[in-house]
This record gives structure tokens, C-alpha cells and sequence, in this order.
């Protein structure tokens, strides 16, 4: 606003302590790419700022939007490009991204809930070691080949978990929640990683990270379903205005 | 005291001295030493006095059985000191004496005993009733160990953990080592539990050699160090289990010390397969004064000497059951100790070996003979043994009694897990007939005393609890099975109880000071069951969790003939196996509230914060608890609110309708572009669950809210009351994505039409009405309600942009003096208005009918199955109900009523669920809930208010709503 003092920026819901050493400007968030004294890890880092999607319908594979592909079975995980998917049930899954360039999906089954959520990543050395301080879900259960999803508690609230590398030296654990619990969450997480001395990093340590990381294979299903949304009309529109609410200033 | 050195089996460190202050006077000991071994160490025998009687206690399990060894340690009460590392520093300090743990005042209540016989608490003191209320006082003020003060703050370091892992093992000595190992080799994540600071279990201090030649010691380290090296092993040490639950969930808790990150952490384990092998205890023998300081089992008087260097005594009497009682009195005369004899109560069946050595070393020995008094006043100073006819007795001077019944099975892991028992006549323990199918039982508990065969039950379990978890161990289990019957099988045990005419001082419970005579009164008085028996003489409830008494209850019971069963059965056990400090449970104790995104600048503001339901929220901003200028603020001027918390949803589908039209009881279809329509969910039957605002932002797309309490579960309502209905609509959670600032006041419009170029006087945007606008360039929901009774907006801002919008409005409100206002003031507010909050002015038995609500629900829409619309109809008209009213007092300068005051006449008619002063009508109002009869407006009320002393206060039944009745400010 002209004449107005106050800066209008966004805020995360996650403070880490430490010392930014570079952030950036980013769709009015202000994102930490590196801190100034990281260490050899474990680390916290705070990608609240990502933009995450809720999609929920009776044919999700239909539903998908060009170039997502959501994985079938509850628990399962893709990652096409510089996203991430998730199934959480049968309709419904998860969208999270990486990618400050991409193009939001459209269509009514999409919901987007940056807002409403915080989202953390651990990663490096003693990740296990820290979660199992904080849920009794198995996060490092043998019998599962990374990346996939367990829903349950985490530091006693509801929390999706993303393992997307169990090997114990280099470990990348995605923890989102509800935004409201952040503050404690994070409380909780950096005591339970001071033994192992945890601390925060930037966003460019999580996605050199996310970048390395193996591919899963994507069902053929999904594959052809996300080519028949590519290759079909833009989602009908209905015939009442649909709420015109957009995030963020003019 | 001079310590025995150059022993292989010590786990002190001789040259690491550690000082610590006991009563006052400094006491130094060594690293390795527990406070009780360190005491015990400098010279001290009576730790405490008993709870009832003042008897004094001392040294005699040493792991922790009963309470004798309980003390003070840094301020911390009832710290079991046997199974507490000793630390520089500590302060230590004896309980429950008046004096000294020598010398107490209390001691007199000993000669008191006849006074207090079995039960006594329930029989004495209630006739007459007027005597209770000074002896119940003078009871609390004498009973329990240990103080507490109410400010009392627990230190120290709290951790929690939840390891997983295929199997867990309950036990480190050669069964639970085992165990571990043979499932680990199966290429499975094995946890392993120990209760004691290291692994090796009743083999880590005996030098007795196995069949190979190896001393036991030396084969349970070299066990040990197998475990520690295998990869797939977790162990946690000193980590006694506390609970098992059903489907193989153990927990345990761990004491750390200074080199690890926690002081005690809970450990939660959900394992596949459990393996309990928990090994033995010692029965107690019971005897007169068998509790006396100088008084110990075998396991303890030699653990002293093997592991701490410590010799129990210098002239000693065994009064032994088994033949490690019998290896005690060889290996401590090795040491050092005089043994003047060795009474056993078995006749035969001794180990000849043991034997041999005792004819050696020329220490006379005596079978079929027992302990049968103890003599002495503060320690024992001599011990009479007896024949077990009792023909025949002998009193030897002694500073030492070492005595035991024998060994019996730790079960109380397999109880807990819901195994069957039984008694088994040859040896004498309660063996699992029936196991939970993820449950396997191992090693000396099923009367093992071999360690080959220890070990390789062990193995056998271990593989069976492999192959549980999908193992291919079939081969090794059947290898297993064949060397098990080639080893020695269960040994005879002892079934010895108690000493032939064991006197009224011989005691079953030293917890609760029951003795053996008290649990023949008990029987005498009709209780022929040790489940109730116990309960009525409260043996076995003490803080010891039944350590003591374990098995002897029901084997004397059993004996007397009086008890129902023909076999013995045990007591049942609860968790925690072991006492567990409360802050332990909590672990790491985080709390975990909710934050609205404008906390912090609630707390600069000089927001007084509570928890609120899972949130933190602001009361109020200034000292004042009524909070009169927040709200005369509201009133006259412009007030800003968090209401972040409310519930907000987006509901969407082809089917969305139907299913809003299920929940809600007014007619969802009827609703208008840019317009909120207000509505209410119900019950089954009929009463109100929660309110709010449904706006329909597309063809079939919702936006509505909820009360703060009821967002958490409406996803699961909505899914709960159309779960057979199969349609199409999905619900997103968007509680926590948007913030809500309520402005209010006089002064909201002017406020917000300086910050927002969209129109919203009253022509276009109406009371009630929707839109959607920018707030400094920031896209928000507005909602034109009034709630307070003021003009009123309430915006729903995207959460990461609330510190910013909010700062605008700040910085725009200024020139008007624009302010906070909390819950309390908005209470207050909505008050004034008769407006409701769900569960202040609800309850489980009042229908939206009987709270005034009944317009909201639309009758006309049976296709809809509204849920509570049966109930509804049916009590509409329905008499004897608790009414909504208003009230004001008589006295218009009076105090409001304090909220929950009953109503009354003769009885109870009714409470008052709300009363506050009204700034703005300078009178107390408030609302009630009464029964009909009082409902009608001029009705009077007579309220109890509590502490009263029956000096009732009165009110009217007034119209709603008490201020701007018309609503003409809220819709202005």
C-alpha cells in the first residue's frame, strides 16, 4: 500500500534459529537458500514455502493434471521432475513442488494448502535416529524401498512423513503438518536432534539432495492416464462464477 | 570400609572416588557403585523405617523389590536406592523417621501392631462418622513415604524413544542373550532389554564353573560381548520394562547418567514377537523379624561381594532353600566371611558337589532345618534356626542372616500380556501354559538351572520368535528342540513358605508391614482368595509393585487349606512392573499447542495467553481480568480480534449439497450469491454439536466454518453421518490456511474502507453478506457477521499473509485508536447479545429447540435425512426440558454469579452458564439453564453460589437480547 509502513512479506510458520547467510525473495516469501554456518549435519530445513496441493476425486488418474503422475497404492510415492506426489487413499493424494517456475495444476479437485501446512525436511547423517525420538511409526522399516509415505503421529500430531532416502549417512525424511503446530513441532525436533547435532540449512541442501535422488518407476497406468488428461479438454467450468480468490497481492 | 579387590567379576572402579552427602555428613564411594552399595559401604545397615510399624529396614534384594531401600536422593522422594548409579554430588537422605533411621520417635508404633490388624483401615475409625474427619487427617499426615511439596518441580533430563525392531528380547543374562542372537542371525532388527547396567543376567558375578570348565561369569561375558558385536542388536541397559500390552507392544524405562543426553527416557517398543526371559528372584523366607537389617537373600550378600567388593558381614547363618544358596555360602567363605552354618530346608537333593565343598571348608550343615527368628533390635545381632518340625532349635550369634525360600519365575511380563499360569508341583514356580501367539518364554523362568540348556531355550525362542516374523528357521528350531532334550530339563525347586510357629512378626509384605498373621485374620474373616486377601491386608500394593509377596501370598494361602482352588494361582500384575517416576511417562513432554499466525504479535501486544482446546490464545491485553476497556473499545470505537482458530472448510462435488444438507439442519439449497448463511449441525438426538457459516463459492463448491472445538473432527462427521450413501464430494481442511481478523466497532467500516479499495458500506455489503476483496493488495474472504453485536467484519486472510494485513489495519485503525480485544472481552460481548457458545450455553442434553435455535432447522426436507431431525421433531414440543433464558439480577449492583452456579429451591433446578457484568447495560447479566417451569421471562432465580453458606443471591429471567435488541448497530 502507498504511504504504508508495513512490509509486505509472507511468513513462514517455521523459525529456525541460526544465521541466514543468503535468502531470497520469492513470490514474497522470504527463502533461506543457505545458512551461514550449516555443518557437516544432520539438518532441518524449513520448505514451507513450497507450494503443496491437496487433489481429491473419484478418478484421480482422470483428474491429474499434464505431467503429474500420482502413484496408485495408498503409501506410494512419485517424483516426476521437481516434484513429489503422494497417495494418501484411495481419492485422494498430494502434490508438493519444488519448482518455483511451475505452473499451478488447475481443475476443481485441486486444493492448495501451502497455507494451511508446515513442511520440514531432515536430512544427512542420524535422521532415524532423531525421528524414532519423535514417532513410533517405522520410518526405516527394511521391508520398504524408498521414497514412499506413512501417515500417523509425529511428536504426538497427525504428521505425513515422506521417506525419500534411508541410507544412514545421507538419509532425506519430508515431514509436513498442520501449520498451527509448527512452532512446537520444530521445538521438538531440534531437541531431539541436539545429541546428534542437528541444524539448519538452506533450501539448496535439500534440493541438491532431492535432485540426486533415484527415480521411482511410474505405473504404466498412471503414465497413460496423465497422457489421456494431457491430451483431453480443460476441465469443465461451471455455470455460476467460481470463486475468483487468488493468493497473493495484484 | 575396605573393599575386596583383584575380584574378575567387580564393576567398580577402585581408583575413581565419588563423594556424596548423607544426612548431612559427607560419604565417598566408587564409580560403579549404586547409592545403596555405597551406603552400605560406609558402614550404613538401617536405610529407612518401615510404613506402618517404623521397623527399621535394610539391605536385601538389591535389585530394587521392596521399599526399604527407598530414599530421598537430591530432593527427589521414594528413589529405589538399589537401582540408582550413584553420582558425584548426590544428596541422600533417609524417609519416614522422626530422629534418625537408628533412633526414630515413630518406633513405638511397632509395640502398636495389635491396634492395626488385617483391614483395620476399613473397619476402625467410621464409627462414630464423626470421628473420621480428625483420623483420616492424622492417618495422611503418618502414612506414605517420602514428601512432596505441591510446588515440588521435577529436574532433570526427559527423554522418550520408539525404537522398532521384528523382535524384542525382556532379559540380558544367557537366555534373553541367546535369543537375541539366534533371531539376529535370521537378518531381523532385535531390541534387547535389561534391566540391570549390564548384560549377563544371575550368571555376570558367579564364579561356579559350567560343564566345560568356564566359570559362569566368564561365559555370560564372552555371551555378552558376542551380543554388543552383533550389528542387528539394540540392547538398553538399565532399562527395567514397565508395561507389556497387547500385540507385542513393551515398554521399558531407562536411566542414562551424565554421559548421556537423557537423566531417565520412556522407551515404546512395538515388536512383531517378544521374548520374555526374565529370569528369577528369590522367594523371601518367611520367619519372625525376617525383615531386619543384616537380613539379606543369597543373590544380594553375594552380588555385594562379587560385583561392589563388598563383604555383608563378617560372621554369617545361611537359611537357604536351593543349591545357589548353597554356592553362596562357598564362594562368600572364600572371601572372607564366616560362615557359622548352613541350614537347608530341603532334605535331599542337593548338589554333592556343593556339598563336598561345604564339608571342606568345614562349615557345618543342616537339612530339613530353617530359620525361624531373627534376634536384635535395629539389626540382627543372632538367629535361631529350627528342624522344620519344629522339635528342635539353635540359636547362633550372627551380624549376617542371609535367607531364602528359593527361586520363583519374574512373571510379570507374561501377566501383563494376558498368559495363563499355572503351578507346577516340581518346581514349584507358575510356569505359561498359554501364551499369546507373539509371546515366547525362555531361560530360568521355566525352572532351568543349566546354562546350556538356559541358553539354548533361549535359542529355541528366539528362532520360534523368527520365524513369527517370517524367518526360515523351521530347521534350526527342530536342531534346537533335539538339543534341549539332551540337556538337563527343569529342576526340582523349593515349596517351602514359611518357618514351622513363624510368629507374628513374620512378614509377607514389607511395603505395607502385612504379616503372615494378618493374612490369617484376613482368611479367619471369610477372604479365601490371594486376589482379594491381598487387597483387604494390601500386601503386595506397596511401591514395590509386589516384589516381596510375588508368589508367596498364594502359595500360604494355598497351604492353609481355606483358598477355593486346589492349585495355587497368582495375583494379577499391573504396569509398571517397577515404580516410574511420572515425568519419566511424559518423556520429552513437549507441549504441542497451535499457534494462530499472529501469536507473537498477540504477545507484544501484551496478550495474555492460555491454551484454549489445542490452541494458544490470547484472554486478554491488560491486567484488568473484566477487561472493561477492551470492551468499551468494542462498543464505541474499533476492536481487532484474532479468531484464527475458527474452523474453515472447502467442500466441493457433485454431491456437495447433499451432504451439507445432511449435516446442517436448515435447507442448504436455499442459499444466495455474496450472501453467508447461518446454520447448525446436530446429534442423533437433536442436540446442537456446532454452528457456523456456509457460503457457496461455486455451482457445487462451499466454503463454510465451524466453531474452534469441532474443526478437528468435521471432516470425520460429515464422513461418519454419508458413509453409505456413496457420493461424490470431497472436504479440505483449511482451518490452519487462513487467519481471521474480526474488526468490530463503530469505527469498522471507517477502518477498513481506508485499506481496501473495494465498496463496503452497508448498501454493498450488507449484514451478513460475502465478498471478496483485497486488504493491502493481499485477496481475502470477508464475512460481514456480528457476533460481538457491533458492525463487524471478519476477514479470512492466507495465514502467511495475516502479520502483514493485520499491520494494516493496525496502522490504518490508528488515528481512531484502534485496539486488541481477547476471548474474555469477546465473551463478554456476545453475552450482552444472548449470542451462544457451543458447550457455555449447550450441553448433551439440550436440543436446538430448548436453546432457542429451533428456527435455523427446516422441517420440510425429509430426503435429506438430516441427522437429529427425528429428535427434533420429536421434542419440540416436548415438556420437562432445561430452557435457555436470560437473566439479571435483582440487585442491579451485585456481583454477576460465578459461571456453573446451580439454581435452586428444594433441589436443583437448573444452573447459570454465563454471567458477566455488562459495560455497556452497567448491570450483571448472563444466561441460564432451567427447567421450564422457572423459564417463563419475570420468573425469579435463587442461585447457590459456591461457598455461600446457604446465603442465596437472585436473579430474573429477562428477554434476550439484553443489548440492541433490534440489531440495529450489528446491521448498520
Amino acid at each position: 500500500m502507498k504511504g504504508s509502513s508495513i512490509v509486505m512479506e509472507r511468513q513462514s510458520p517455521v523459525h529456525l534459529p541460526g544465521n541466514p547467510g543468503k535468502t531470497k525473495l520469492r513470490d514474497h516469501w522470504p527463502v533461506v537458500l543457505e545458512y551461514a554456518d550449516e555443518g557437516p549435519g544432520p539438518w532441518i530445513v524449513d520448505l514451507s514455502h513450497c507450494h503443496r496441493w491437496d487433489i481429491q476425486g473419484r478418478d484421480l488418474a482422470a483428474e491429474a493434471a499434464p505431467g503429474i503422475s500420482l502413484p496408485d497404492a495408498p503409501g506410494a510415492v512419485t517424483l516426476p521432475g521437481k516434484m513429489l506426489t503422494g497417495r494418501t487413499g484411495q481419492r485422494q493424494a498430494f502434490l508438493w513442488v519444488f519448482d518455483d517456475k511451475a505452473a499451478a495444476p488447475a481443475g476443481e479437485c485441486w486444493t492448495e494448502v501451502t497455507e494451511g501446512t508446515f513442511c520440514l525436511a531432515l536430512l544427512g547423517r542420524n535422521v532415524f535416529q532423531i525421528t524414532e525420538k519423535l514417532t513410533s511409526l517405522d520410518l526405516g522399516d527394511p521391508k520398504r524401498n524408498a521414497p514412499y509415505l506413512l501417515l500417523g503421529p509425529f511428536s504426538h500430531v497427525t504428521g505425513q512423513m515422506v521417506v525419500l532416502s534411508k541410507d544412514p549417512r545421507n538419509a532425506v525424511v519430508l515431514v509436513a503438518g498442520t501449520r498451527g503446530f509448527a512452532h512446537d513441532m520444530v521445538h521438538a525436533v531440534l531437541a531431539a536432534g541436539e545429541e546428534f547435532g542437528l541444524r539448519p540449512a538452506g533450501e539448496s541442501r535439500f534440493l541438491e539432495k532431492f535432485k540426486s535422488l533415484p527415480r521411482p518407476d511410474v505405473p504404466e497406468k498412471t503414465r497413460s492416464a496423465a497422457r489421456k488428461t494431457a491430451a483431453s479438454d480443460k476441465p469443465k467450468s461451471s455455470g455460476r462464477t467460481r470463486s475468483k480468490i487468488r493468493i497473493g497481492p495484484k | 570400609m575396605n573393599r575386596l579387590k583383584n575380584l574378575p567379576t567387580l564393576r567398580i572402579d577402585a581408583e575413581r572416588v565419588l563423594s556424596f552427602t548423607y544426612r548431612g555428613k559427607t560419604c565417598q564411594g566408587l564409580e560403579g557403585d549404586t547409592v545403596a552399595t555405597a551406603l552400605y559401604a560406609n558402614g550404613v545397615r538401617v536405610f529407612g523405617r518401615s510404613l506402618k510399624y517404623h521397623r527399621p529396614r535394610g539391605l536385601y534384594s538389591l535389585d530394587g523389590e521392596c521399599s526399604n531401600t527407598m530414599m530421598e536422593v537430591d530432593g527427589v522422594p521414594n528413589v529405589r536406592a538399589e537401582a540408582t548409579v550413584l553420582a558425584s554430588g548426590m544428596t541422600v537422605k533417609p524417609q519416614n523417621i522422626k530422629g534418625s533411621p537408628e533412633f526414630d520417635l515413630m518406633g513405638f508404633m511397632d509395640g502398636l501392631s495389635w491396634a492395626m490388624p488385617a483391614g483395620f483401615y476399613y473397619r476402625v475409625f467410621h464409627k462414630p462418622a464423626r470421628i473420621w474427619p480428625a483420623a483420616i487427617k492424622q492417618i495422611r499426615q503418618a502414612a506414605g513415604l517420602g514428601t512432596l511439596s505441591p510446588d515440588f518441580r521435577m529436574k532433570g533430563r526427559f527423554d522418550e524413544i520408539y525404537p522398532a525392531a521384528e523382535v524384542c528380547v525382556i532379559g540380558g543374562g544367557p537366555a534373553g542373550m541367546a535369543a537375541a542372537l539366534a533371531a539376529a542371525e535370521q537378518g531381523l532388527r532385535v531390541i534387547l532389554l535389561e534391566s540391570r547396567p549390564w548384560l549377563g543376567g544371575a550368571f555376570e558375578y558367579r564364579t561356579t564353573a559350567d560343564s566345560s570348565g568356564t566359570a559362569l561369569f566368564e561365559s555370560a561375558r564372552e555371551l555378552a560381548r558376542k551380543v554388543e558385536r552383533t550389528a542387528g542388536i539394540r540392547i538398553f541397559t538399565h532399562a527395567p520394562v514397565v508395561g507389556v500390552y497387547t500385540d507385542g507392544q513393551v515398554t521399558a524405562v531407562q536411566r542414562g547418567g551424565a554421559d548421556q543426553s537423557f537423566d531417565e527416557r520412556y522407551i515404546e517398543i512395538r515388536a512383531r514377537s517378544v521374548v520374555a526371559a526374565t529370569g528369577c528372584i528369590e522367594r523371601p523366607l518367611l520367619f519372625e523379624n525376617n525383615e531386619r537389617p543384616g537380613i539379606m537373600q543369597t543373590e544380594c550378600a553375594l552380588r555385594l561381594a562379587r560385583t561392589w567388593g563388598i563383604l555383608p558381614g563378617s560372621e554369617a547363618v545361611f537359611s537357604i532353600g536351593h543349591d545357589q544358596g548353597l554356592e553362596a555360602a562357598i564362594d562368600l567363605c572364600d572371601l572372607g566371611l564366616k560362615v557359622a552354618v548352613v541350614a537347608d530346608t530341603r532334605e535331599d537333593g542337593q548338589d554333592a558337589l556343593l556339598l563336598d565343598a561345604l564339608a571342606q571348608r568345614r562349615i557345618p550343615f543342616l537339612k530339613g532345618w530353617v530359620a525361624q527368628k531373627a534376634h536384635g533390635s535395629r539389626q540382627i545381632s543372632s538367629a535361631t534356626l529350627s528342624s522344620l518340625n519344629g522339635h528342635f532349635n539353635r540359636e547362633l550369634p550372627c551380624d549376617l542372616l542371609v535367607a531364602s525360600a528359593g527361586l520363583t519365575p519374574v512373571t510379570g511380563p507374561l501377566t501383563l500380556a494376558e498368559a495363563k499360569l499355572s503351578y507346577d508341583s516340581r518346581t514349584g514356580f507358575f510356569l505359561p501354559n498359554e501364551l499369546p501367539a507373539w509371546l515366547y518364554a525362555a531361560g530360568r523362568l521355566l525352572g532351568l538351572a543349566h546354562f546350556e540348556a538356559i541358553a539354548a531355550s533361549g535359542r529355541l525362542a528366539g528362532l520360534r520368535a523368527a520365524q513369527r516374523c517370517g524367518a526360515e528357521a523351521a530347521a534350526g528350531i527342530r536342531d534346537c528342540e533335539s538339543r534341549l532334550k539332551e540337556l538337563p530339563g527343569p529342576v526340582r525347586g523349593s515349596k517351602f513358605v514359611s518357618a514351622p510357629r513363624a510368629g507374628k512378626k513374620a512378614f509377607v509384605c514389607f511395603d505395607e508391614d502385612t504379616t503372615l498373621k494378618n493374612v490369617d485374620q484376613a482368611m479367619d474373616m471369610g477372604f479365601d482368595v490371594p486376589e482379594l486377601i491381598k487387597r483387604f491386608t494390601s500386601a503386595g500394593t506397596g511401591p514395590g509393585q509386589g516384589g516381596i509377596p510375588g508368589h508367596n501370598l498364594p502359595l500360604y494361602v494355598n497351604q492353609s487349606g481355606s483358598s477355593p482352588d486346589s492349585q495355587p494361582r497368582p495375583t494379577l500384575t499391573r504396569p509398571p512392573l517397577v515404580p516410574t517416576l511420572m515425568a519419566a511417562y511424559a518423556g520429552a513432554g513437549h507441549a504441542m499447542a497451535k499457534r494462530t499466525p499472529l501469536h507473537e504479535l498477540q504477545k507484544a501486544d501484551g496478550g495474555r495467553m492460555e491454551t484454549v482446546g489445542d490452541w494458544k490464545r490470547a484472554r486478554r491485553f491488560s491486567d484488568d481480568v473484566r477487561c472493561r476497556a477492551e470492551i468499551t473499545n468494542v462498543r464505541t470505537n474499533v476492536g481487532l480480534l484474532d479468531a484464527s482458530t475458527l474452523g474453515k472448510f472447502r467442500l466441493f462435488g457433485p454431491d456437495a449439497l447433499k451432504a451439507l444438507q445432511r449435516v446442517y439442519v436448515s435447507d442448504m439449497s436455499r442459499m444466495h450469491a455474496g450472501k453467508a448463511k447461518y446454520s447448525a449441525m446436530c446429534n442423533d438426538d437433536g442436540c446442537l454439536t456446532d454452528d457456523g457459516v456456509i457460503v457457496q463459492t461455486g455451482e457445487s463448491e462451499y466454503y463454510f466454518t465451524t466453531s474452534t472445538g469441532r474443526a478437528g473432527v468435521t471432516s470425520e462427521w460429515i464422513r461418519y453421518h454419508t458413509r453409505f450413501d456413496n457420493w461424490d464430494f470431497s472436504l479440505v481442511n483449511l482451518t490452519d490456511a487462513y487467519g481471521v481478523i474480526n474488526i468490530a466497532g463503530p469505527n469498522a467500516r471507517a477502518v477498513l474502507s481506508k485499506v481496501t479499495p473495494a465498496a463496503v458500506d452497508n448498501e454493498a455489503f450488507p449484514y451478513m453478506g460475502y465478498r471478496e476483496f483485497d486488504v493491502g493488495g493481499v485477496a481475502v474472504r470477508a464475512l460481514r457477521l456480528g457476533f460481538v453485536g457491533e458492525l463487524s467484519y471478519e476477514l479470512h486472510v492466507p495465514s502467511s499473509w495475516m502479520a502483514g494485513v493485520w499491520g494494516v489495519l493496525t496502522e490504518a485503525g490508528r488515528e481512531f485508536g484502534i485496539r486488541n480485544f481477547g476471548l474474555e472481552a469477546q465473551n463478554a460481548l456476545r453475552l450482552d447479545k444472548g449470542h451462544i457458545i457451543i458447550g457455555s450455553e449447550s450441553e448433551q442434553r439440550t436440543t436446538l429447540h430448548d436453546l432457542g435455535l429451533g428456527f435455523l432447522w427446516h422441517r420440510h426436507k425429509p430426503e435429506a435425512r438430516t441427522v437429529g431431525d427425528g429428535a427434533l421433531r420429536h421434542t419440540e414440543k416436548q415438556s420437562g426440558r432445561l430452557k435457555l433464558v436470560g437473566l439479571k439480577m435483582e440487585d442491579a449492583s451485585a456481583q454477576p454469579p460465578g459461571d456453573g452456579s446451580p439454581i435452586v429451591d428444594k433441589r436443583i433446578r437448573g444452573y447459570v452458564c454465563t454471567a458477566r457484568y455488562s459495560v455497556a447495560l452497567k448491570e450483571p447479566v448472563g444466561m441460564a439453564l432451567v427447567e421450564e417451569g422457572l423459564a417463563a421471562e419475570g420468573s425469579r432465580l435463587a442461585i447457590y453460589e459456591d461457598g455461600c453458606e446457604g446465603r442465596l443471591i437472585y436473579a430474573k429471567v429477562a428477554k434476550k437480547p439484553f443489548y440492541d435488541p433490534e440489531g440495529e448497530r450489528l446491521r448498520s
